[in-house]
């Protein structure tokens, strides 16, 4: 299999710059692979999941909370806000921010602004919940216990 | 005698002066290295955002975001200030402060209305005092610097860019960390975003979902909000560094003084024994 280079970037970190077959991510035109040898390309990304396939055939799983992504001609850039490996999330912290984002929303109804920020809060909390627990089978056993 | 005693309490009050720079010097190093490891950090990011937006800018002829797009000249500025939350950091904070009164002069002698966005307390503090209009202060959030922060922030001059056409630009006054002992205050353009230097337009089509000016306008709040991320950092790490060394600076001259203190003191003791020494000798005398 052809493998290229992948950086994953977030404000505060390099998260990721290693070969990998393959990338999956979601854009908000759809979810797009990309292989080797993929044409120049860039896309604005949802709040989602990351799926990388590396070289010795293992997959792995990150939350990410919205930004962009960029293939050229050397490597394959992806540009988030945030992101945590699948099983770095904090299960009970994401649980805890989901419940602060729903607080947030309820006190926020009459403003529409805040609401819309509260509500992107809770996307990345369900986000990060949903990736943790019923990722890709890559859970680790105490979040298991959670659910 | 009375002597040694104003020099023994003069003695004590600068040891216990130079116990607390010392340990002011050890808590500020101890900070800066992990500042600088944030700051360093924050780099990637900014540069890859940056070079996209060139990109996108430099391929598409027709190109024109209202983010880049010059405004007429009105003298409306916004200034985003960013000092530390405390001070005892030599010119750290008076550096960047002048600075920014410097810009905001010349602002008004444009007949331009200065907006600030101070961040750091002795910013807040700065500007409170100087009747000057505030659009949001932030203080005490250098230590723990968020993205999320820096993306409220990002979006708040965004929008505030948008929603007024009079305000001509917004420029950004940090301190930048170049080397543990030089730190240097300095303007930088914020928005409208400079032309793009460096970028070859010699590229092949990008393919760009849904669009490049859609890519193009997701970036900027992510931009700002990184350049914003990273001068926060970079200030804060640039705070420690100059505390460190005035704080070593105090320490080293608080030895010199006790050296000398010391010397007086043992001079003035001797000068004593010996005073007590020759009535001893010449009551001795007298007494023949």
């Amino acid at each position: 299999m052809n493998t290229y280079r992948l950086v994953i970037l977030t404000p505060d970190k390099i998260l990721f710059d290693e070969q990998v077959v393959q990338l999956i991510a979601r854009t908000t035109e759809g979810d797009v692979g990309i292989l080797a040898g993929h044409i120049r390309y860039a896309a604005i990304l949802q709040t989602g999941v990351l799926q990388l396939k590396l070289p010795d055939g293992t997959t792995k799983t990150a939350a990410e909370s919205g930004g962009i992504l960029k293939v050229s001609d050397d490597k394959t850039t992806v540009m988030v806000t945030a992101a945590e490996w699948a099983e770095e999330i904090d299960p009970d912290w994401a649980e805890r921010s989901r419940q602060d984002a729903i607080a947030k929303i309820e006190a926020a109804q009459n403003e529409p602004h805040r609401l819309d920020r509260a509500n992107l809060k809770l996307q990345r909390a369900l986000n990060r919940l949903q990736v943790s627990g019923h990722g890709t089978g890559r859970v680790s056993p105490p979040l298991k216990k959670k659910k | 005698m009375a002597n040694l005693k104003t020099i023994k309490r003069r003695i004590h009050s600068v040891q216990s002066t130079m116990q607390i720079t010392k340990a002011m010097e050890l808590v500020a190093s101890s900070k800066l290295r992990r500042a600088k490891e944030r700051a360093e950090a924050a780099q990637p990011f900014f540069e890859a955002t940056y070079k996209l937006m060139a990109e996108i800018a430099a391929e598409d002829p027709y190109f024109n975001s209202q983010f880049v797009r010059k405004r007429t000249e009105t003298g409306a500025c916004l200034l985003i200030v960013i000092a530390g939350d405390r001070g005892l950091a030599g010119g750290f904070n008076s550096n960047v402060l002048k600075i920014a009164q410097n810009r905001i002069q010349e602002i008004q002698k444009q007949g331009g209305n200065p907006i600030v966005l101070p961040i750091g307390q002795k910013a807040v503090d700065y500007f409170q005092n100087k009747n000057i209009k505030i659009l949001q202060s932030y203080d005490h959030i250098a230590e723990h610097m968020h993205i999320y922060l820096a993306m409220d922030i990002a979006e708040l001059i965004l929008t505030t860019y948008q929603r007024h056409e009079s305000l001509q630009s917004v420029e950004l006054v940090f301190t930048n960390y170049v080397s543990p002992i030089l730190q240097v205050a300095q303007k930088m353009n914020v928005i409208p975003l400079d032309d793009f230097p460096g970028t070859s337009p010699r590229h092949c089509a990008v393919e760009y979902e849904p669009s490049a000016e859609e890519v193009f306008d997701k970036l900027v709040p992510r931009y700002v909000a990184s350049l914003i991320y990273g001068a926060v950092v970079e200030s804060f790490a640039a705070e420690q560094a100059s505390r460190r060394s005035a704080m070593e600076n105090a320490t080293d001259n608080a030895t010199e003084m006790l050296d000398q203190l010391s010397l007086l003191y043992n001079r003035a003791r001797q000068g004593a024994i010996t005073q007590e020494l020759t009535e001893i000798v010449s009551g001795a005398n007298a007494q023949q």
